[in-house]
């Protein structure tokens, strides 16, 4: 690092934000990318020299003031570099260092995270430790997207300080969320180890934990199911030559003597009409994005996990495409410019004549929606068009995200329903048609709105109709449905737990501990003896009244009402007697979770029935004599199936789930390093090996 | 004592507390099926046990009755 005079540090949380705001404030056309150790920073020129230095998010984490992973309750903890906390991030060493030196030749600091909890938390930890106590004289860069007028200013207006109630906030609640996870997860662990000798990690959380509660009550609602019928009475109705299906006056009956009795008196008979409603409604416009409703709205779309739209979306901002994507708020305010970025977005030809009939309107009014975010606006496209080529998941949720913008400005659809009751032999029917009379917001938002046009001839009241069939349908209750990524995020967020940065890494963490398994969640055996054991012996860790309680009041500390000492001492009094119980129960804990574990690895084998006996279980299996991998069926040790089929040595091979399109065996996936994961049809006899 | 059904501990009828949550299903399930189909216990429980939409504990459960006559 050559010397050079007094300059401004500016420390942001991430690589590519570092390169937009020194690009964004370099007014001399000489910016520069430098390097020390690997780590990159960027040197520009404004009214002094100004080094923009990234993190890689959180440089520095909570961690136990004592070494060892293999004791707990661990109560006194510290903030640390990570790689002395964690494994495998050494490189945050040579990341610290660097920014250190960059800090000792500066003379003004400028926390430039993103402006959020987690934002805050990062630049506050990095100021302090790694800057030499620099937090109390740094000052604050607040903006909601990577454009470059929009950095310009936030620089022109600095916030004076650090929003230390968020980095309150935020400390809690990492402290918080260490001193349970830590706790329950090393007395799950251990227990599990000491008693089979083979390590396991098995972790829960203060979110986690009432998540999985979530989970465990759907999955035994299902697996207890007992469907009922019932039955469905449908009439063919022809009206001007065409055949339209009208609906029994009750939609479910029970009892199959009622609904033949329906059926017979129906039969052959005419109908006449005797009821026509018509009524016009008007379908109000969406509410601009939060990052939930986002989530939902591309898991419903394209089944993209809420972790993956979340990460599309973190991309997205980061080539300042869109507004910063964590946001709660479903308000657009209207210093964003709508006009500049519709006049954007218009240089795609796609939305130039949705754009232009938008600014035609004069005055553009967004439906808002309730929920509002200190910090940033709702998810907004920034104007700016793509300067790289985007993948098509990343197109997808550009386009989806530029679309609602479009919608939310857009006037109310208006939509007629008509609802025609048919008496036929004293029965009555009901043909319902839907009609959209005026598109409004629904032609900007097109692609992605699914609202069925039944359209119906003109039909009078005393109108006779031909009933050409009377269709009777045998059908069962339904168990209630499995829920996936994007209704569990919802779930979470109605109970108020975890925040909009943490639900979908704790959704992938209960993947990744291999409680749950499959799109459709289904709890693994592990999953529910892990469950049982925290209701059994400690329910209140399990508890969504506590999880949120502890929720609001981290969210009190933002705002100066509580104090991050009083939580953290009432987190750790429950956490006490808890922590104590499951060491007094630690035997009988651990023997329950072994068995469940090995059990879990056992099913992780197994890739579907065997469907050359019929019987058995086809399991990825390894030879004794060879130590090589195989298909086999778990009937062969009873000596009634020998199938066995030859798999991949290389990579990694798991159960894909999915049956092979060609001949219905089930597949595995196999995934090889660098290589994208495929699935494959062990079968040798498959049509698709020809 | 373990569950009829699993190596769980049983609470209720012989059954583990799941199993017995999907017991009381299957019993109560029953008034539903007569009144709708007018079908006896053994019939019903035959169906049930096919039906794709039952429940894993409660097809279990039935399975199980089917061998005990209909007794828990």
């Amino acid at each position: 690092m050559a010397p050079m005079e007094k300059f401004t540090l500016i420390i942001t949380e991430k690589p590519d934000a570092a390169q937009r705001i020194a690009a964004a404030l370099d007014i001399n056309g000489n910016l520069k990318k430098m390097e020390d150790g690997g780590v990159p920073y960027y040197v520009a020129h404004r009214d002094k020299p100004i080094v923009v230095v990234p993190a890689l998010g959180h440089l520095y984490t909570v961690a136990e003031e004592k070494h060892g992973r293999s004791y707990y309750p661990v109560f006194s903890f510290k903030w640390a570099p990570r790689y002395v906390a964690e494994k495998g991030v050494k490189h945050i060493r040579s990341w610290l260092e660097t920014i250190s030196k960059l800090a000792k030749g500066a003379d003004m600091y400028i926390d430039a995270c993103d402006y959020d909890i987690e934002g805050s938390v990062i630049g506050y930890t990095i100021l302090k430790y790694a800057c030499g106590n620099k937090e109390n004289v740094a000052k604050r860069m607040k903006y909601s997207t990577l454009t470059k007028e929009e950095l310009k200013k936030a620089y022109d207006e600095l916030l004076p300080t650090l929003d230390f109630g968020l980095i309150e906030a935020g400390k809690t609640r990492h402290e918080v969320d260490w001193l349970y996870g830590v706790n329950l997860s090393r007395a799950l662990t251990i227990a599990a180890k000491d008693w089979s000798g083979r390590y396991a990690t098995i972790s829960t959380g203060r979110v986690q934990g009432p998540t999985l509660s979530f989970l465990v009550a759907r999955e035994k609602a299902i697996r207890s199911f007992v469907p009922t019928p019932y039955w469905e009475v449908k009439a063919q109705i022809e009206i001007d030559g065409r055949v339209f299906e009208a609906k029994y006056e009750k939609e479910i009956i029970k009892t199959r003597r009622e609904a033949d009795g329906v059926v017979a008196a129906c039969k052959g008979e005419y109908g006449i009409v005797e009821d026509v409603e018509v009524n016009e409604f008007k379908q109000m416009p969406p509410t601009p994005f939060d990052i939930g409703a986002l989530q939902s709205e591309a898991y419903s779309l394209f089944g993209y996990t809420p972790r993956r739209t979340l990460d599309i979306a973190q991309r997205l901002y980061l080539d300042a495409l869109i507004s910063y994507p964590r946001t709660s708020s479903q308000k657009l305010p209207q210093s964003i410019n709508y006009n500049e970025i519709l006049e954007g977005l218009s240089g795609v030809s796609e939305y130039r004549a949705l754009v232009r009939e938008l600014l035609a309107k004069g005055e553009l009014k967004p439906n808002e929606g309730k929920k509002e975010d200190p910090a940033h606006p709702a998810i907004y496209p920034t104007g700016k068009l793509p300067e790289r080529p985007l993948n098509d998941s990343e197109m997808r949720i550009w386009d989806l995200i530029v679309r609602r913008f479009m919608a939310v400005f857009g006037e109310a659809a208006i939509r007629r329903s008509v609802k025609v009751k048919i008496k036929v032999n004293g029965h009555a029917f009901f043909l319902r048609g839907r009609q959209t009379l005026k598109e409004g917001w629904l032609r900007f938002y097109a692609p992605y709105m699914r609202s069925e046009e039944i359209l119906l001839p003109q039909i009078n009241m005393g109108q006779k109709v031909r009933v050409d069939r009377i269709i009777l349908e045998d059908k069962f209750t339904k168990p209630p449905p499995r829920y996936n990524p994007g209704s569990l995020l919802k779930e979470m967020e109605k109970a108020g737990i975890g925040t909009k940065a943490t639900r979908a890494d704790i959704i992938q963490t209960l993947y990744d501990r291999k409680y749950l398994r499959g799109e459709r969640m289904v709890v693994t055996d592990l999953g529910f003896k892990v469950f049982e054991i925290l209701q059994k012996y400690c329910p209140t860790i399990i508890s969504v009244d506590l999880t949120r309680n502890l929720e609001e009041r981290m969210d009190r500390i933002q705002l100066h009402m509580e104090s991050r000492e009083s939580v953290i001492l009432d987190a750790i009094e429950i956490l006490k007697p808890v922590v104590e119980e499951l060491k007094k129960r630690e035997t009988i804990i651990g023997e329950q979770l072994s068995h469940a574990v090995k059990k879990s690895r056992l099913e992780e084998r197994i890739v579907g029935s065997c469907p050359v006996c019929g019987k058995g279980s086809l399991m990825i299996l390894y030879s004794k004599r060879t130590g090589k991998r195989f298909i086999g069926c778990t009937e062969f040790f009873k000596g009634s199936c020998k199938a066995s089929f030859p798999l991949p040595q290389k990579g990694n091979v798991i159960p894909s789930e999915k049956a092979c399109p060609e001949c219905g065996w089930p597949m595995v996936q196999v995934k090889i390093k660098g290589k994208r994961p495929w699935t494959l049809c062990f079968n040798t006899d498959c049509p698709s090996k020809e | 004592m373990r569950c009829k059904l699993c190596s769980r501990d049983a609470v209720k009828n012989g059954f583990c507390d799941l199993h017995s949550m999907a017991y009381d299903n299957v019993v109560r399930g029953y008034e539903a099926w007569k009144k709708a189909l007018e079908i006896s216990w053994k019939d019903y429980l035959r169906e049930i046990v096919k039906n794709p939409l039952t429940g894993m504990w409660a097809k279990e459960v039935a399975e199980h009755l089917m061998k005990n006559r209909g007794e828990a």
